[in-house]
């Protein structure tokens, strides 16, 4: 009987503890992410290397949890759901999404002096127009990535691979795959069109009617796509199962295909494409500011880091020097040749209001007709 | 020696009983604590309502309370809310809905999908509840039905990659196919409604079969054997007899893998293509879009809740009234 009573008062403790958990509000949430030695990190897959994870947990003592995403806007929402007492220290805001979360007040000024190892990213990412916002720095540059043309080269040639149209030809009909929302961007440049928006910020009108033809272009095409998917891991998985033979991709989910030995080429195609840099950014009220700066610090630390990144995620590291510490078919899986490079520009984020607010119903058209 | 467990004395020699030692045995024979108790047990009504109490406040907080919550997001202009800015009341989100067409096709092609899976399900399922009812022996239909449950210890997406191991253009399927010498190129099964209905029927499989197992298996042999004697048929004794009997498994069961197939994401973003975009999908997106758009999300999925509702309470009503003229 001692037994049991004992039993019951354990079940009436545990219970109210996880009725209590479950139940708790923002600011118990907050302490429970507060722990004296945590630094809590959204970040998408492979972009903290499990070696130096495990290396900056054992010098610091500070524990790393890292929870994964695969998408901007869930970050926003999510991060925007729990302000003003966020239960992320660092998060992965693209350089082009940096001002919708700059307005929302999700991000805090990133203070570079509290960095010593600042100096190590290339200027050209760190110094570059869009990092700078109301004369702050906003994220430290970890890694570069870009909207490319990927294809299976035993099933397509690197000619056919240096136009978008292949990607919408009948001769891949069934075999083609791409994320809806970026291709909006880039069909507005296969006809001509700033797909940034900004030279339509003027004139709405325009700006409605090249989204208007872009949508329409891909309703067409609709029946010569096998699938729209968001995430690198389904390109991937798509193209080892050879249920496509080209697609557009990142670079990166394409570039980790290509070090695993698939036979796998990417391209910046003639008609243009766009690049994107990722950043490591402090969320705005961060429980552990001051774990999330010694985090930042080491991982900006060495070129090696920046390369381990590189080899796990496929993208393009942003250090000076990563690329001494990779092999020659890694360094050629994400270097692209000069005439391609020429092609390329970066998303910008000026125009982000006007165009979402006429991508996004034309993407849900697109997936509904 | 001896010990006499149940009394021991205090400090001036008196006998304290054994339930006073223990904290808990203090505090069991504090008179205040009686008082408590004995007024919280004083009818049984309070007893009922004390045993409901926990029940009640897990149903209000971890079931209802989600589904209150996203119905007042639905019917605000603004979630989460952005600094300096105030949350107002409105139905444009549901609005949204009504005056574009866009979304509807979605909508509609989930109902479809839906009602097609679960009639798929139960002409799938029927055959295997039958067959484990009426002729597993007792030992075995347990050993039959943990089999059956196997697939179930792990979660909706590893089950979902399987599928695609088996479904795609190198998977099991096709390499039989071409090892039989029947194909020449991989048939695309994939991301097809094709793949995402062998998906969702192998997922919802179970919550069909063991309410049909359960109707079935309460259905007497006697009744079989009887019609048999008068000269029914196999066909006739099914239609006249198991079926009718039947029929409230078969409601069950059509009604749970109608809702959860209503509800289903992960599955046909996986095995989906282009021309099966699910309102799941659509309810997702906005979700995942940055900006104010949870609010039509959750005005989405509060149709979507209602339609799914609406439908299986006009199902479950026709099946009454099958059931009333089958009686009769």
């Amino acid at each position: 009987m001692t037994k049991l009573l004992m039993n019951r008062r354990r079940f009436i403790g545990t219970t109210a503890l996880a009725g209590a958990a479950v139940a708790s509000p923002a600011y118990l949430r907050r302490a429970a992410a507060q722990g004296s030695g945590e630094v809590n990190i959204w970040t998408y897959n492979d972009f903290v290397p499990e070696s130096f994870k495990e290396q900056f947990e054992s010098e610091t003592g500070i524990k790393v949890n890292v929870r994964l995403v695969d998408d901007q806007g869930k970050q926003f929402n999510l991060l925007a759901a729990e302000q003003p007492n966020p239960t992320v220290d660092i998060m992965t805001v693209a350089g082009h999404r940096f001002l919708q979360f700059i307005n929302s007040e999700l991000l805090a000024p990133l203070d570079t002096d509290r960095l010593s190892n600042w100096g190590n990213i290339n200027p050209t990412f760190s110094e570059s127009d869009w990092a700078t916002i109301n004369g702050e720095k906003w994220g430290a540059p970890i890694l570069s990535g870009m909207e490319v043309l990927s294809y299976n080269t035993e099933l397509v040639s690197q000619e056919e691979a240096m136009t978008w149209d292949t990607l919408f030809s009948e001769e891949y009909a069934g075999q083609t795959a791409y994320i809806i929302q970026d291709m909006m961007s880039i069909v507005m440049l296969m006809m001509g069109y700033d797909g940034n928006m900004v030279e339509y910020m003027d004139d709405p009108e325009k700006a409605a009617a090249i989204v208007e033809e872009a949508k329409q272009f891909l309703i067409e095409k609709k029946p010569l796509v096998r699938k729209y998917y968001d995430s690198g891991a389904e390109v991937q998985q798509m193209f080892v199962n050879q249920d496509i033979a080209l697609g557009h991709s990142w670079n990166g989910p394409a570039a980790a295909l290509i070090n695993d030995g698939f036979p796998l080429g990417m391209t910046i195609p003639n008609e243009g494409s766009y690049g994107f840099v990722y950043t490591y950014n402090v969320a705005n009220n961060a429980p552990n500011v001051d774990n999330a700066y010694t985090f930042l610090d080491a991982i900006l630390a060495s070129p090696e880091i920046g390369a381990a990144m590189t080899k796990a995620s496929g993208f393009i590291s942003t250090y000076k020097d990563a690329s001494n510490y990779l092999t020659d078919l890694e360094k050629k899986s994400t270097s692209f040749p000069e005439e391609q490079l020429a092609n390329l520009q970066f998303f910008r984020a000026e125009a982000n209001e006007l165009k979402y607010s006429l991508v996004d119903p034309a993407v849900e058209a697109v997936k509904a007709a | 020696m001896t010990h006499d467990a149940s009394v021991r004395k205090d400090s001036g020699g008196n006998a304290v009983p054994a339930g006073d030692r223990t904290f808990w045995g203090r505090v069991a024979n504090w008179g205040p604590y009686q008082a408590f108790s004995a007024l919280l047990t004083a009818s049984p009504r309070r007893q009922f309502l004390i045993l409901a109490a926990f029940p009640i406040l897990w149903l209000l907080t971890q079931h209802l309370g989600p589904m209150l919550q996203m119905l007042r997001v639905s019917l605000t202009d603004a979630y989460p809310v952005a600094p300096g800015t105030q949350q107002e009341f409105t139905l444009e989100n549901y609005m949204r809905f009504f005056g574009d067409r866009i979304f509807w096709m979605p909508f509609f092609r989930t109902l479809t999908f839906a009602a097609v899976f679960t009639f798929c399900t139960l002409i799938i399922t029927y055959p295997v509840a039958y067959f484990l009812a009426r002729h597993v022996s007792r030992r075995n239909q347990m050993l039959m039905l943990l089999l059956l449950l196997v697939p179930f210890w792990v979660g909706e997406i590893v089950r979902t990659y399987a599928i695609m191991i088996l479904l795609g253009n190198t998977g099991a399927v096709n390499l039989v196919l071409k090892w039989l010498g029947l194909i020449d190129r991989p048939i695309p099964f994939m991301y097809t409604s094709f793949s995402m209905g062998v998906g969702i029927v192998y997922l919802t499989a179970l919550y069909m079969l063991l309410p049909l197992y359960s109707a079935l298996e309460k259905l007497p042999q006697s009744m079989n054997e009887a019609a048999a004697d008068l000269g029914a048929g196999a066909w006739t004794r099914f239609r006249r007899i198991s079926l009718p009997m039947t029929i409230e498994g078969i409601s069950s069961g059509c009604t749970l893998v109608f809702l959860i197939s209503t509800g289903f994401y992960a599955t046909p973003v996986l095995l989906g293509g282009p021309s099966t975009t699910v309102f799941a999908e659509t309810i997702a997106g906005f979700f995942h879009v940055a900006g104010d758009e949870w609010p039509t999300g959750a005005a989405f999925a509060v149709i979507m809740f209602a339609a799914a509702l609406l439908i299986t309470g006009v199902f479950q009503k026709l099946m009454n009234m099958l059931r009333k003229g089958d009686t009769k």
